[in-house]
């Protein structure tokens, strides 16, 4: 029997390996979008495909289990030292979408398979009916891009040049796509070498039995921390303002959420049927959620690894927004990620009230294309992605003006945009009176406004704006999301969530994020944190009197 | 050379560390040093700091003979650790109140965790005030300032109570003019607020880091000016009269007293602590030409690791303190929970960690007797035999053995099934193991190669697990100072005054004026003679020395490149720049990209003013005979068998003795193990020297 001792020590070194080949993929990668974002993962897996650490980008944890399974069940019989797997395909290996390529690599000890070293790396363009392979009205998965199922893209130690060439002459982008193939083949490799030095060194059964300890030990983490919920069921639902394409339809997502014998089970058979446009979720997605809620309730020091799957159980309808058939579209499966945590947070939190919290304000994309217009010598992409803010929760306020859950990443600054672009941000302000009332209050949104000095085709990705974040126990809603134009013009009109609009230099226009929801009854809500929400200006007097009747 | 005074006799280097305060005396005529360690003083550090020096001037020392006075202190840290700074007023301009609110809009800490919270703000919303104005990205101004507005908001904030107002107006770094205005403005109406300009503390494009460095150095200029003051007095009352007073910085230079009182610069002294060790290691880098060290400093709770790379430290630009960003230079390090108070236990899921948690100097370890139950690397390290429980400090604490085993077995071994041995070696294990993956990883980070390296060992438990780090890590020589324990204090021995001047102005370098950049370099160096010129430090020594932070069109982060020896800027000199700029970040980051058009971001000015140094002594020649043991006691290197290791004196280790490991090597201040397959032997100047002698790895 392995002693614990060296399971630490090998947990660590892990740790310590797949930072260093995050850190490699990095040093290497060549397009902004993973240098700027960090948009990727690097992992290591047992010899059934099992994540042994969870990487920083979490939800792209649960994905290297199906896609590793789907390589063992095509191509088990013929793995080979030195072979490299590429994929994309959502449906056939469980990527999130298309633009995300994931890279798994076998290990060996002498003949024995020990394991595997992946990653997943978003990609500037894989083809597709839009540049960036990311278009908001897609109907099929094939308007999306390019779809790779699991194929070799290295043979035995040998690149396989056919399928790079195939692949990059599906890209708009192909040298950048190539660099960062070349980046993520790279570090995979590392991870590879790496492991192998740890079974050089600790032996090829120690490593083995060591990755079963730290799976089984995340189990056990889990099961003790379930043990301490009331067994019974509970269920939640919310909405999304629309796919997309079907503008005026909302889209349902629901979950009953059982916990018997020390399990948990989610089971999402009531969502909507999968939607034309493309915010459909396969099952690695929806597990992400699920992990990530379940965590986030019970305990965010748990250690997620694959060994967590032995206490959870999934149960979905075919043919439904979580568990969408091909060839349904999935390229705005974040936004779709993120109303299913606020889902997944309000059912279980039927079984731990202390961790109770109200729907937060998602996440949203704001892209201004000036064509020629751009100042000379620099990029004329505009790119910025917007936060929003938490709901409030049992004893704690949302917090405001941040990222929310499964999206954690920066803001571009004020003073970097307008010394790039032909723009002017002409206030970046909190919107008082935006987080839900409640005992314990929403997170505050933000309001920025731009005034366009040159003529742009702005196009705005959100969510929120039909359908603002909810209050739970009592709590009220969080502010609508809002994207207005021509703002000061009697042309000036609210948008929807989501689109595109031809502007000219001059132009102002401004997006509020959504706020957070709140959590309780306001009437119960401390007097000294209404003195204090009015002395910061969170909120308005009027609004204390209506919302809290003080 | 900064010292000017007339008796220069004795340099003394003072280090203020959570514990304790070490002082080194150093006599400049025989090169000799002497060592004091007295207790910190939390309350007010000043007061351990004279009693340290006290202890000098009643062992015969003549105050008049200290002519230089070197200070690194964690007085701005804890300050701001534990939020005990001034209250402080904000002005911004109008219409961006959500700047501070949304910082870079990223979530630091646990990623699960939905209760998230930002840290407190140093200037709420309620204390913020919102100025009509606003400049362009071009330095033009759009809105003029509201001086109405700015005097009604400084006498708000003086009514309000502030001690210290921060100004940040957006792109004041391309005109400070409106900053400037405002500070005048604030001075008439209340002249007893300190004013920091985000113009002047961080002159950089962004307005986030820049607000927030702002807020911080507003936030701790009371604390350290006060500091000063009473220090100043303190050492004027003992007779220490030097005008030669310096305080170190997070850049690794000392700034004088009289820059620290301005508050001017006080955010430059965040990180002034663990930057002695790594210039005390620059120092000897620099001695034992040509070696490249990383540097292990193991205190009671963390380990603080860092490279010397050409006798220089690496540096950053941009960093967290406390979960503060504070974008000034700052020496390159890492800080692992890895110290001797570091907790271990039994975690959810069975798995044995050690740290993050650490049982500090109270309770302290289990075998300190003072009420700590929880086992520590320091009771796995006297449980294995590693430290002397009767020689602890030199004797001054007693540590109890049964104590520290007791802890091991009831919270580890026994829940675990191992023994009391098992369980103490695997901690140790764990501990040496996580400290090499940190250096394997951040060496990785930064392009290096740790084998090339040597290990340099200090702290009080550095030299205790030095030998199994290197093992790990492939690292064949240790080089352990003569005063493993104060060798902070010596590092303040060992810097030179710098003062970092920096202003962001972004365009493509293609369309940029060699004649504008000229200009903009001029302005930061005029900056820095005036500063240096009134802090006394005559400008005939200054070196100055120019930098530009460059990036690829469209990067979010820009890389700092040297100028030096490129000269005035004319077209040839940017094509330079260029030219090492790609050649800098295809070593940092693996590739250049020499056709894509690059942007200068920032112009930096750093002045340095040469210090006298501490040389090393080197020692009498001598025969090199093997020393006498002065006892022997028994090791569990590994759980199944207790080894009989010889212990030596250290300072019985005359130059070119040697000891060959197994061995132990005790002195007051550090503990030092010699595994078996090392040697040991004591070089010219005192270091001992562990070298790898085992098979090849």
């Amino acid at each position: 029997m392995i002693d614990p001792v060296t399971v630490e020590i090998l947990r660590n070194k892990v740790a310590g390996l797949t930072d260093e080949m995050h850190y490699h993929f990095y040093r290497s990668g060549y397009s902004t979008i993973i240098r700027e974002s960090r948009d990727f993962s690097c992992v290591v897996l047992d010899a059934e495909g099992r994540l042994i650490t969870a990487p920083p980008m979490f939800f792209h944890g649960t994905v290297y289990r199906h896609f590793c399974a789907r390589v063992l069940a095509t191509h088990g019989d013929t793995l080979a030292p030195g072979d490299v797997f590429v994929s994309n395909h959502p449906y056939d290996a469980g990527l999130p979408h298309v633009s995300d390529m994931g890279f798994v690599a076998p290990v060996f000890s002498g003949k024995r398979l020990i394991g595997f070293s992946g990653s997943i790396a978003h990609k500037a363009d894989v083809g597709g009916t839009m540049p960036g392979s990311t278009s908001a009205n897609a109907t099929e998965i094939f308007h999306e891009g390019l779809l790779l199922p699991p194929v070799r893209i290295r043979a035995a130690g040998k690149p396989c040049p056919d399928i790079e060439r195939l692949i990059l002459a599906n890209s708009r982008q192909p040298e950048l796509v190539a660099g960062d193939i070349g980046a993520q083949v790279a570090a995979t490799c590392m991870g590879v070498a790496r492991m192998e030095e740890l079974a050089e060194r600790f032996g090829a059964d120690t490593v083995c039995e060591a990755f079963a300890a730290i799976l089984k030990g995340a189990a056990d983490e889990l099961a003790t921390a379930i043990a301490e919920l009331p067994e019974g069921s509970a269920s939640a639902e919310g909405f999304m303002d629309t796919d997309g394409v079907e503008l005026e339809r909302m889209i349902r997502m629901a979950v009953i959420v059982t916990v018997k014998n020390g399990r948990v089970l989610f089971d999402f058979s009531n969502s909507d049927a999968q939607a034309k446009g493309p915010i459909n979720l396969r099952p690695s997605m929806v597990e992400a959620c699920c992990f990530y809620s379940l965590i986030g309730c019970l305990g965010p020091d748990i250690h997620f690894n694959d060994g967590c799957r032995d206490v959870v159980d999934f149960k979905y309808a075919p043919d439904t927004i979580t568990n969408a058939t091909a060839p349904a579209p999935v390229s705005s499966y974040q936004m779709a990620n993120l109303k299913l945590v606020d889902v997944i947070l309000e059912a279980l939190s039927h079984f731990r009230p202390e961790r109770a919290v109200a729907n937060a304000g998602s996440s949203g994309a704001l892209l201004i294309n000036w064509g020629k217009g751009g100042r000379p010598g620099q990029s004329n992409l505009q790119y910025e992605i917007l936060g929003s803010a938490y709901g409030g929760g049992f004893g704690h306020d949302g917090a405001s003006c941040t990222a929310t859950h499964l999206s954690n990443l920066h803001v571009t600054p004020i003073e970097i945009l307008e010394s790039e672009y032909p723009v002017r941000v002409t206030s970046f302000e909190l919107v008082p009176d935006s987080g839900g009332a409640g005992e314990f209050r929403g997170g505050l949104a933000f309001r920025r406004a731009y005034e366009l000095l040159a003529d742009g085709t702005v196009i705005r990705r959100y969510d929120r704006a039909k359908c603002p974040p909810q209050g739970v126990d009592g709590g009220k809603a969080g502010r609508a999301s809002r994207f207005v134009i021509k703002v000061g013009t009697p042309d000036e009109r609210v948008t929807p969530a989501s689109g595109r609009f031809e502007m000219k230099a001059g132009d102002r226009l401004y997006l509020e994020s959504a706020g957070g929801g709140g959590y309780g009854d306001p009437a119960k809500r401390a007097q000294e944190r209404i003195a204090r929400d009015i002395a910061e200006g969170y909120v308005t007097a009027d609004a204390a009197k209506r919302d809290y009747g003080k | 050379m900064a010292e000017t005074g007339k008796s220069a006799r004795f340099r003394l280097g003072v280090d203020v560390g959570g514990t304790h305060t070490d002082l080194v005396l150093l006599d400049s005529a025989t090169g000799e040093t002497r060592v004091e360690k007295v207790s910190s003083t939390p309350g007010n550090p000043s007061e351990g700091v004279l009693e340290g020096v006290r202890r000098f001037l009643a062992k015969g020392v003549a105050p008049e003979d200290i002519s230089f006075f070197a200070h690194g202190t964690t007085i701005t840290t804890n300050a701001l650790l534990e939020m005990r700074g001034a209250r402080v007023g904000l002005m911004i301009t109008q219409g961006y109140n959500a700047v501070q609110e949304t910082q870079n809009q990223a979530r630091d800490g646990n990623p699960f965790d939905y209760f998230y919270d930002r840290p407190t703000p140093i200037a709420p919303q309620s204390r913020t005030r919102e100025i009509p104005e606003r400049t362009d990205y071009a330095g033009n101004v759009l809105v003029p300032l509201d001086e109405d507005a700015v005097r009604e908001g400084a006498k708000a904030l003086d009514a309000a109570g502030v001690d210290a107002v921060a100004v940040c107006y957006m792109f004041s770094y391309m005109n400070p003019a409106h900053e400037a205005r405002t500070r005048a403005i604030i001075n008439e109406v209340a002249p007893r607020l300190h004013v920091s300009l985000s113009s002047d503390v961080l002159p950089r494009i962004r307005e986030w880091p820049r607000l927030s460095t702002t807020l911080v150095n507003a936030y701790l200029a009371p604390v350290l000016t006060r500091y000063i003051r009473d220090l100043s007095q303190g050492l004027d009352g003992l007779g220490v009269k030097t005008p030669q007073r310096f305080l170190m910085q997070s850049n690794g230079g000392v700034m004088p007293f009289a820059a620290a009182v301005t508050g001017e610069k006080t955010v430059h002294t965040l990180l002034s602590g663990p930057a002695a060790g790594a210039q005390a290691a620059a120092w000897v880098a620099r001695a034992s030409a040509g070696a490249g060290l990383v540097t292990l400093d193991m205190g009671g709770t963390s380990a603080d690791i860092a490279f010397i790379e050409d006798g220089v430290p690496l540096e950053v630009t941009e960093g967290a303190v406390a979960r503060r960003q504070v974008d000034v230079p700052a020496l390159d390090m890492t800080t692992i929970s890895a110290g001797g108070g570091s907790i271990a236990r039994v975690a959810p899921g069975g798995f044995l960690t050690v740290g993050p948690e650490s049982a500090g100097a109270q309770p302290g370890p289990a075998c300190y007797g003072r009420g700590g139950e929880q086992p520590t690397v320091t009771d796995a390290d006297i449980a294995c035999g590693y430290l002397n429980p009767d020689y602890f400090l030199g004797g001054a604490q007693k540590l109890d053995v049964a104590a520290a085993e007791r802890a091991l077995d009831t919270q580890i071994a026994k829940p675990l099934g191992l023994s009391v041995r098992e369980a103490a070696t695997g901690i140790r294990r764990i501990v040496d193991e996580r400290m090499a993956d940190e250096v394997r990883v951040f060496a990785a980070k930064r392009g290096l190669e740790p084998r090339a390296f040597t290990l340099l060992p200090f702290g009080g438990a550095g030299a205790v697990h030095a030998a199994a780090v290197a093992e790990e890590l492939g690292i064949a020589r240790i080089l352990v100072p003569p005063r493993p324990g104060a060798f902070s204090a010596l590092g303040l021995l060992c810097s030179d005054v710098v003062h970092d001047y920096i202003r962001s102005e972004l365009s493509p370098l293609s369309r940029l004026a060699p004649e504008h950049a000229e200009e903009l370099f001029t302005e930061l160096e005029s900056r820095a003679r005036a500063d240096l010129a009134s802090e006394g430090l005559a400008d005939a020594d200054a070196r100055l020395e120019r930098e530009m932070d460059l990036r690829y069109a469209g990067q979010g982060y820009e890389l700092r490149v040297s100028l030096e020896g490129i000269g005035a800027m004319n077209a040839a000199a940017l094509a330079a720049a260029r030219a090492r700029f790609d050649e800098h970040h295809a070593r940092i980051h693996g590739h250049a990209a020499a056709e894509k058009p690059v942007e200068v971001v920032s112009y930096r000015v750093r002045a340095r003013v040469a210090v006298p140094k501490y040389k090393a002594r080197e020692l009498p020649a001598h025969s090199g005979a093997a020393p006498a043991p002065k006892g022997k006691r028994q090791v569990w290197f590994d759980a199944t068998r207790a080894t009989e290791v010889p212990v030596f004196e250290r300072d019985a280790i005359r130059r070119g003795g040697k000891v060959t490991g197994p061995a132990i090597v005790e002195q007051m201040d550090a503990t030092t193990i010699i595994p078996a397959d090392w040697d040991g032997e004591v070089d010219a100047f005192g270091n001992l020297i562990l070298t790898y002698r085992g098979p090849a790895r």
